[in-house]
């Protein structure tokens, strides 16, 4: 299926425009192509590592609409395969996670080890198969990518793409942010939170990265931050955002910015500082001692990631791993974890907790006036009077080639920076997002 | 003094729901101690769900009365876009059972369903699970100390706040 991507998209930098229309958002036949050229035509995130440490484990996902089940064997070995039975489809793992040393197809009883090979199709000597089903292999179907970031596992549906190193480019620095934390690397926290929204999936790629809507967004929490500063006490969740001036609409001079990245992977930061409301802080001596104090001050930084087009960990009020799956046009499921390095103290992992079901949590007090406004969103697309958004200009003078003094202190290249007061709110870095979805939906198939 | 009855413990239950469905917030944080602990555990995975919420996550978990005022606050303050208009919730409790208890303290077991009407999208939706409750005699009225409540349907279509649960 061809797209034409400049009804879509349009980007005209040497005229200072960049807009985007609404129907690419809701038009079936871009979602369909989406799940066809990027979530089931490249690299997309598929978990941690830390999800099956040990011999035999296993956990759930999903590439597009593709089930995945990404399998350690005996030997430690780490594969990924179509969580489907080549016999009738059916799916073969019911759990989100677990241990097997044999997958039973809960259907006709067909069996798989755990390096995905078979080892039973029932009753075959007496089913009177042809000798061509005799020498087909009946294992488990590879996902034809799978490849270990630092414990970030990535796969691909299409054997066509990059290896991942190249896709990941120098955004790869950012997740050694997170991974470098702890020697043991990063983990999820026990419980899992998923929600749904009723609107596409790319509202969630804008808003991890818009630092626009917070004060406009998330006024009532504001309100619940200020009381908290002013009647501090025990009880009261310790809030990263109440140590920063970060989402004050009077702060001055350089806060932070974005940067963005070839193959849409964007990041947009700011600068909270070493303060004890981030449960970091008791590792802040150790980690400018292993690092050296500039990779470490980076660790402390306000830091959204995305790495497109599903991964997102959000460093700011606590630490969350994000994984988007859109199942419609108007419809996306977020899986949602707290992330965190491994041994941390008890008093870090607590304040880390309770700071994450407060701000991140769809039972919590600010997801759900993000994603409410996705939805309100959503709606206004339908309108197609005047269809391009005007969404993408902020920051357009401001954006340059290369990086700035802030990504040199970690040797880090982007392909374009902002450096922004807490005023400006890039919103070029949504270019990379765009620029990205147009080279794979674009082009010959 | 006598323990606290059934018929008593309902006539409790009854009233929160009440409080919560009628947006009467202020009386409702009344029947709760300052310590309270409110605690909305998440799920470690399709059978369990977390149960030390110092190592484990929840979809919520608050120490303090003062932090439910705040999410009161913020419900109320027209603020925030996911709160108003406020969805129109009913609750139905029942299968009330005393499980502990002596002269001062009781703990009382029961089932919830929450029907919500969210009149911005206008989606019918219903959330159920059981709750567990720790009461305290507090110079004759009885107060709640510990409410626990255990979401089953806990993939979250947008948002839950404390009114849906």
């Amino acid at each position: 299926m061809s797209i034409d991507t400049a009804a879509y998209v349009d980007d005209r930098p040497d005229e200072g425009i960049f807009r985007v229309n609404r129907a690419i958002f809701t038009d079936e036949q871009v979602f369909e192509a989406e799940m066809a050229r990027i979530f089931e035509g490249g690299w997309v995130f598929l978990g941690l590592e830390a999800q099956a440490p040990g011999p035999h484990d296993f956990f759930t996902t999903f590439a597009g609409r593709v089930a995945i089940m990404v399998q350690r064997d005996g030997e430690g070995v780490l594969r990924a395969f179509v969580n489907s039975c080549p016999h009738k489809g059916a799916r073969l793992a019911q759990t989100q996670a677990g241990n097997a040393r044999l997958h039973v197809c809960p259907y006709h009883s067909w069996s798989f080890d755990s390096a995905g090979r078979s080892k039973a199709v029932k009753w075959q000597k007496a089913g009177c198969y042809s000798a061509a089903f005799d020498q087909q292999d009946h294992g488990l179907a590879a996902v034809p990518c799978f490849e270990n970031y630092r414990g970030f596992l990535f796969g691909s549906l299409s054997a066509d793409v990059p290896p991942l190193a190249n896709y990941l480019g120098e955004a790869a620095k950012l997740l050694d942010l997170v991974a470098d934390q702890s020697e043991e690397g990063a983990e999820l926290v026990p419980g899992q939170v998923t929600f749904t929204y009723q609107a596409n999936w790319k509202l969630q790629l804008e808003n991890c990265s818009d630092a626009y809507h917070f004060t406009s967004a998330h006024p009532s929490y504001i309100r619940v931050l200020e009381r908290r500063q002013q009647e501090t006490s025990g009880e009261v969740v310790a809030s990263v955002w109440e140590n920063s001036d970060y989402w004050k609409e009077e702060t001055q001079g350089v806060g932070g910015g974005s940067y963005s990245f070839p193959n849409g992977h964007v990041l947009n930061w700011g600068v909270f500082g070493i303060t004890p409301a981030i449960p970091l802080y008791e590792s802040a001596a150790v980690l400018a001692q292993r690092h050296g104090e500039s990779k470490r001050d980076w660790m402390f930084n306000m830091r959204n990631l995305t790495i497109f087009p599903n991964l997102q960990v959000a460093e700011n009020a606590s630490s969350q791993l994000r994984v988007i799956r859109p199942i419609g046009p108007g419809l996306t499921e977020m899986r949602t974890w707290c992330i965190a390095p491994k041994g941390e103290s008890d008093a870090a992992r607590r304040q880390r907790i309770r700071q994450y079901e407060d701000f991140f949590n769809p039972t919590g007090m600010a997801t759900p006036d993000d994603t409410v406004s996705y939805e309100n969103c959503q709606i206004g697309y339908a309108g197609r009077v005047d269809p391009w958004l005007q969404g993408y200009a902020r920051g357009m003078t401001a954006s340059v080639e290369g990086g700035n003094r802030f990504s040199d202190r970690i040797g880090l290249t982007p392909a374009r920076s902002v450096l922004a007061d807490s005023q400006l709110c890039d919103e070029t870095l949504y270019h990379a997002y765009y620029r990205a979805w147009a080279e794979r939906m674009g082009g010959a198939e | 003094m006598a323990t606290l009855t059934r018929s008593q413990a309902e006539e409790l239950l009854f009233r929160e729901a009440l409080l919560i469905d009628t947006r009467r917030y202020d009386e409702w944080l009344a029947m709760f101690t300052p310590d309270i602990e409110f605690w909305m555990p998440a799920w470690r995975n399709e059978t369990e769900t977390t149960t030390d919420p110092d190592r484990e996550l929840s979809l919520i978990y608050y120490k303090g009365r003062r932090n439910l005022e705040d999410r009161v606050m913020r419900l109320t303050s027209g603020l925030s876009t996911a709160s108003s208009p406020p969805p129109r919730v009913v609750h139905v409790i029942s299968n009330v059972l005393l499980t502990a208890g002596d002269a001062d303290t009781a703990e009382v077991s029961a089932v919830f369903t929450c029907h919500r009407f969210d009149v911005r999208m206008n989606r019918t939706e219903c959330f159920f699970g059981r709750y567990e409750y720790a009461l305290r005699r507090e110079s004759e009225a009885w107060l709640i100390v510990r409410k626990k409540i255990v979401l089953l349907n806990d993939v979250i279509p947008t948002v839950v706040d404390i009114t849906s649960i």
